[in-house]
């Protein structure tokens, strides 16, 4: 997931859980707040009426005709008064919930107690409050507040969001960046238009690394130029000097065969070299691919410069090209090594009579290019190991150095063919080259970029 | 043909200098760039092989001091620098050919024999041998009026041991030079003897052939 995304789902998350808080919290809180409002309005009414008493006496609410006691209700039954006469001995000073009945009506009441003497006699004051309103008020409490913290939530991941974007911008540039680099040596380090200085950091640190890689590869590249002329020049040394005694006429015949073999061997170091060169040069980027080619017309150029190979051993070499595949950011020389390869190992493994076909198709995936042969097969335990350089296969003749398979490997990835290889033992292999597919010059892809930019 | 070795391996120099002798090549060797520099200044050579790789001096810089003399040697660049941008420089800055090492000293000679051609514009590029005429600007042999249809390798194959001829070639010679640098995991000699047979087939039918030699276990040689 992207920081972005997940700092936003953080942001989102720890929203919600605190309003979910708040609406579990939040009715017992109103309450409460409720409640000592309401509290404190029955103490002011309090207040209210000792003044009244303290002013109109006593008499003005409890009379010959009421008896001992005071009762009067609003309309709304919301609120009372009542005072009566109580005996001496009890003293009460509460406020409280209490069920009292009004009208054959059971209602909840808040209720403030409150006993005072006046005239020898003690009085017991009660004024109270229905609950019901009180409950009223503090719902529409509730729904007010959380709606609006609803609101602040939704508010607050938005902004959260777009501020993060913004925050992290510099971090997705030079994603994007590095995303673009196909080779290190073609990064350039630029600098970061921002002023947090973790990602001026970062982009610094990147910036550092790249230069060494690019450091590394130079210098790698500068050692297979030296190691290349370290060996190949005293292999070239030898070769001359095994090519004047061959040709020099006081060479005795006897030896002619013993430099004959010399050669050979000669020939084979020098193979082995160059085919490690070959590789080592393909992995480090030295050759370009700035070619346009026609893989049928290319494939059907291998077939015929090796056709001569496969009629020297009866073998039958079939092509069959389906439609047309041309591959842009190619190298010819690289890619005509690759299938010459694969193609001449069917020759030299096949049956005398054998067949071999090389079958051109056009396939969702782009084009498959598959190399048939009736050969003697490659054992299911070496198939895994057939393009490791390392692991060293026996070749049925015992003379091939095993790396032309790797050669093989190492210029389809440097292509980004697929390769696949099926093989039975005693029946034939066939090597499955997979093209891919939307390989766009850079001036098509570019166009395509550009297009798609707009829509 | 005057020539100039400019190779700091003195072994190498040496079996390239005995070889081209040996072909009546004159050759003077330069082992480092300043001497190089010096024999170009004062001499005029038909030839300059060019190891690129100097102690002293970039080959390439030597190229260029040398096109810009007043004469016109034919350049072979010779190196172990096989590296594809080396070549386009080389060639570039006005080398006639280009010949990784380590090369067969024949073929050497084979392009040196090419870029002479090309260079001096020779037009006679026929040569007659045991009653056949070989023209290796048309890529045409003939008997008499009669012309041998020949397939290019057959050719090539053929044009080889022509060009040096009473001198045995090993089948590894021939393969790597009809093959070029095709990196191959072993060479095949087999098919070298394929196309010697099919050759003599085509040449015996206007005489008999016993002047193109097997030598056994070695090779083949063209005897004139």
């Amino acid at each position: 997931m992207r920081l972005q995304s997940k700092l936003a789902l953080f942001s989102a998350v720890s929203k919600v859980i605190i309003l979910l808080l708040l609406v579990v919290g939040l009715p017992l809180l109103v309450n409460k707040v409720a409640l000592l409002n309401a509290d404190e309005r029955l103490l002011q009414k309090e207040e209210k009426m000792y003044k009244i008493i303290e002013e109109q006496g006593i008499e003005s609410f409890i009379t010959e005709e009421t008896g001992d006691a005071y009762g009067s209700y609003n309309l709304f039954r919301e609120e009372f008064i009542s005072l009566e006469e109580i005996s001496s001995g009890k003293v009460v000073n509460s406020i409280e919930n209490s069920l009292r009945k009004v009208d054959n009506e059971i209602v909840n009441y808040r209720v403030l107690s409150s006993t005072f003497d006046l005239g020898g006699k003690r009085y017991l004051l009660e004024i109270g409050r229905s609950l019901a309103t009180i409950e009223n008020n503090s719902q529409t409490l509730q729904t007010y507040a959380l709606y609006f913290l609803a609101a602040v939530v939704l508010l607050t991941v938005f902004t959260d969001l777009a501020f993060s974007k913004i925050l992290l911008r510099p971090l997705t540039l030079i994603v994007k960046r590095l995303q673009r680099i196909e080779h290190p040596s073609t990064f350039t380090p630029k600098e970061l238009n921002t002023n947090t200085t973790d990602f001026l950091y970062l982009n610094n640190t990147i910036n550092a690394m790249m230069g060494q890689i690019q450091e590394a590869f130079q210098k790698e590249k500068e050692f297979i130029g030296n190691v290349s002329h370290e060996l190949l020049t005293p292999v070239s040394i030898l070769q001359s000097r095994l090519e004047n005694l061959l040709s020099d006429p006081e060479t005795p015949d006897a030896m002619l065969e013993k430099l004959v073999d010399n050669l050979r061997t000669l020939h084979r170091l020098k193979s082995i070299i160059q085919a490690l060169l070959l590789i080592s040069r393909i992995e480090n980027e030295q050759y370009l691919r700035n070619e346009t080619l026609d893989i049928p017309q290319l494939t059907k150029e291998v077939a015929e410069e090796i056709k001569e190979r496969a009629e020297a051993r009866e073998i039958n070499l079939q092509v069959e090209m389906e439609s047309e595949y041309t591959l842009y950011k190619a190298n010819q020389s690289l890619l005509f090594t690759m299938l010459f390869n694969v193609v001449n190992n069917a020759i030299k493994y096949n049956k005398p009579g054998g067949t071999i076909l090389i079958k051109g198709q056009s396939t969702p995936e782009g084009y498959e290019l598959s190399i048939n042969d009736t050969g003697v097969g490659i054992a299911q335990e070496q198939l895994p190991h057939i393009f490791n350089r390392f692991k060293r296969l026996h070749a049925p003749d015992g003379e091939s150095h095993g790396l032309g398979l790797t050669i093989v490997n190492t210029i389809a990835n440097f292509h980004g063919i697929e390769v696949a290889v099926q093989s039975t033992v005693g029946e034939g292999t066939t090597f499955n080259f997979q093209f891919p597919k939307g390989n766009l010059p850079d001036s098509m892809a570019f166009s395509t970029n550009w297009a798609q930019s707009r829509n | 043909m005057h020539t100039l070795i400019v190779e700091d391996e003195t072994s190498l120099a040496t079996e390239l200098m005995h070889f081209l002798a040996q072909e009546h090549y004159i050759c003077d060797w330069a082992s480092n760039g300043r001497e190089a520099s010096e024999k170009i200044a004062v001499n005029r050579y038909d030839f300059i092989l060019l190891d690129l790789g100097l102690p002293d001096y970039d080959g390439l810089d030597l190229l260029k001091e040398t096109k810009s003399a007043d004469h016109d040697p034919a350049i072979i660049i010779l190196t172990a620098r096989g590296a594809l941008e080396d070549r386009i420089k080389g060639l570039g800055l006005g080398a006639d050919d280009y010949l990784p090492k380590p090369f067969s000293l024949l073929e050497l000679q084979a392009r040196m024999q090419a870029v002479l051609r090309r260079k001096f514009k020779i037009k006679s590029s026929s040569v007659a041998f045991h009653g056949f005429e070989m023209d290796s600007s048309t890529r045409r042999v003939t008997f008499g009026s009669q012309e041998i249809v020949l397939t290019k390798k057959e050719f090539d194959i053929l044009h080889y041991l022509l060009l040096h001829k009473n001198r045995i070639l090993t089948r590894l010679q021939l393969t790597e030079h009809i093959w070029g640098n095709i990196l191959e995991d072993d060479y095949d000699s087999n098919y070298i003897d394929v196309h010697i047979k099919n050759l003599r087939k085509k040449l015996s039918a206007h005489i008999p052939t016993d002047w193109l030699e097997t030598v056994r276990g070695v090779g083949y040689r063209l005897t004139l």
